[in-house]
């Protein structure tokens, strides 16, 4: 036996360390830090070169756009990664939250745990920590580039509104385990948890419960370095995307619970 | 529910109970000291097909295998057993704690990235958190993988992923270990291994196994349950089902010509039938088992012949297995 082999084996196993060599002993955690730390790095670049593109293009035709603010390039990279990144999460946590997809890890898991909440609850959450770890990391990238190619950001609000992002994807991810309770295969809970993010804003449209709803604080972090909104605003949001995650995940475990295999 | 909780209820349809059962290593199991597993009435039903007012007994210690064909209901039973399916109606009742029970599906599966030791590793600390970690080694010894304990299950043979199953379940010492199909995915050496280990289980720990692999069932199970359309058609000793169904006739090889003694056979008023089975061979069918355990040595040595081996025919599992179903369904019609 090897030092090193000797050395893993001292670390004992458990349905939480399970959930970190997921992550890091497949491409999972790579894919998911390098998805968002691109999109954080391109996209200021992207806006703040977009008008010289724009003329590039347009073969000598005279556009004229204002110059962009600061608050553009993290925008930018806040629309970019709620459409590219949503996925990425998503498929991410339903491998995980999946665990019924095949027969013989199903058995495994469900003739030695005594609560389905041991299976669901480290794989939520180090989803969603996996899942704000690259927001963050993403975020801090648009914040630098932005920083030098178009200029300084509020740091107070840049940090509130990777509270408000990381909060819309951990809700994300909770969204996606009750998805898991409904169907079996990964490509549908994937498929269902989207179909659900993407129905739900449709909600915001009737404006007495928008401030509300989880999906208001997509645009947070825009609205925060612009100035245009404080973190109190989007409080009421805060909450009740915890509530709501904490209302899919005890959903989520009743069924998968109840479900046979 | 998981299936542990889901065995630890009694608010199901159908009561599900267990005694108190002791904890830690178990001791040596005498076959014969009180069920281990009963059911009563044990039905699930998908809608005509499943399994019917099965009253099973399992007794302590004992190797008890479950036959039957494809969609008999033994993966249906065995998953009631395990509480991975709940039953419409009936009863099981289980006289050891639900913690002392392992189960190896049919096709052992894990996540390809863990090593053999962290699978293990990770049974263990679901099943007895408190246990040594020289367990997982001893378990993985057992399993015949201590040399592969640091290799990922990626790179296993579908065998060896078998056995990992088997080292996973065995981790916690359980009282009662449930196997479905087994040795489905070994070559002919692992399935040797597998069956070998299963029958040096007797009298230690109660082990259920389904297979269609009748000639294995006969190796190592001292009792048969047989299954046919969700109804246990048979259950009892092993030896007692092929003997049940044991017909008074022998294989009878002889070093030279068998004409003379078939012809001398042929001439006893006990000899139903005689026959050439293959070359060097006749088959005899007495008219009881009586008349052949006495006739037949002495119809040999009348005729001064050299005896290569007698021995009964079709006295197997599968001939009483195809007898049995084969009466029940001519029965039914």
């Amino acid at each position: 036996m090897t030092t090193a082999t000797a050395a893993a084996r001292t670390r004992r196993m458990n349905l939480w360390r399970l959930e970190w060599l997921r992550l890091t002993r497949t491409p999972r955690a790579i894919a998911v830090c390098a998805v968002f730390l691109f999109i954080g790095l391109i996209e200021p670049v992207a806006t703040r070169y977009e008008n010289d593109l724009i003329g590039h293009l347009s073969r000598g035709a005279q556009i004229s756009a204002p110059p962009p603010t600061p608050a553009d390039g993290l925008n930018s990279y806040v629309t970019e990664i709620t459409t590219v990144g949503l996925i990425i999460v998503v498929t991410l946590a339903a491998a995980a939250l999946s665990f019924d997809t095949r027969h013989g890890i199903s058995t495994f898991l469900r003739t030695r745990v005594t609560s389905t909440w041991q299976l669901v609850v480290p794989r939520f959450a180090v989803s969603a920590a996996a899942a704000a770890a690259a927001y963050l990391l993403g975020t801090l990238a648009a914040w630098y580039e932005t920083q030098v190619l178009i200029g300084s950001l509020p740091a107070r609000g840049v940090l509130a509104g990777v509270l408000c992002g990381a909060t819309y994807l951990s809700f994300a991810v909770a969204v996606t385990a009750f998805a898991a309770s409904l169907v079996r295969s990964i490509v549908g809970t994937v498929a269902t948890a989207l179909a659900i993010l993407v129905v739900l804003p449709i909600a915001s449209t009737y404006h007495a419960i928008a401030r509300w709803l989880p999906s208001a604080l997509v645009n947070a972090p825009a609205d925060l370095v612009n100035g245009t909104q404080h973190l109190s605003h989007f409080v009421p949001s805060l909450a009740v995307s915890v509530a709501a995650s904490a209302a899919a995940l005890l959903i989520a475990v009743r069924r998968l619970a109840a479900r046979e295999t | 529910m998981t299936a542990k909780d889901h065995l630890a209820s009694s608010q199901a349809p159908a009561a599900v109970t267990e005694g108190s059962g002791a904890a830690g290593s178990s001791p040596a199991l005498p076959p014969g000291s009180g069920p281990v597993v009963t059911t009563s009435g044990l039905t699930r039903d998908y809608g005509g097909v499943g399994l019917f007012d099965v009253d099973l007994v399992v007794p302590r210690g004992s190797v008890y295998g479950l036959v039957g064909m494809n969609g008999a209901g033994k993966t249906t039973l065995l998953s009631l057993l395990s509480g991975l399916r709940r039953p419409d109606r009936g009863a099981i009742r289980m006289s050891i704690g639900r913690h002392k029970v392992a189960v190896c599906p049919d096709v052992s599966d894990f996540d390809d990235w863990l090593t053999a030791h962290e699978a293990v590793d990770l049974s263990r600390s679901l099943l007895a958190p408190g246990a040594g970690g020289g367990t997982v080694e001893a378990a993985l010894a057992a399993a015949g993988l201590a040399d592969s304990a640091d290799r990922r299950v990626g790179g296993f043979s579908r065998g060896m992923v078998q056995r990992l199953g088997l080292a996973c379940a065995l981790v916690d010492d359980p009282e009662l270990l449930i196997l479905d199909e087994p040795t489905s995915a070994l070559d002919p050496t692992g399935r040797a291994e597998m069956l070998a280990q299963v029958a040096a289980m007797r009298g230690r720990r109660t082990v259920i196994f389904s297979s269609h692999i009748l000639a294995d069932v006969q190796r190592i199970a001292d009792q048969v349950g047989i299954l046919r359309d969700g109804r246990l058609l048979y259950q009892g000793g092993t030896q007692d089902l092929i003997n049940m169904y044991l017909t008074p006739t022998w294989l009878v090889r002889i070093a030279g010509e068998t004409a003379p003694i078939a012809a001398a056979a042929a001439c006893q008023p006990w000899a139903a039938r005689v026959e050439q089975a293959e070359p060097g061979a006749i088959r005899i069918e007495a008219t009881s088992m009586e008349a052949g355990e006495r006739g037949i040595p002495a119809v040999i040595a009348a005729c001064d012949a050299r005896l290569v081996s007698l021995e009964p025919a079709d006295a197997d599992l599968e001939s009483a297995f195809l007898a049995l179903t084969g009466a029940s369904s001519q029965g039914e019609k």
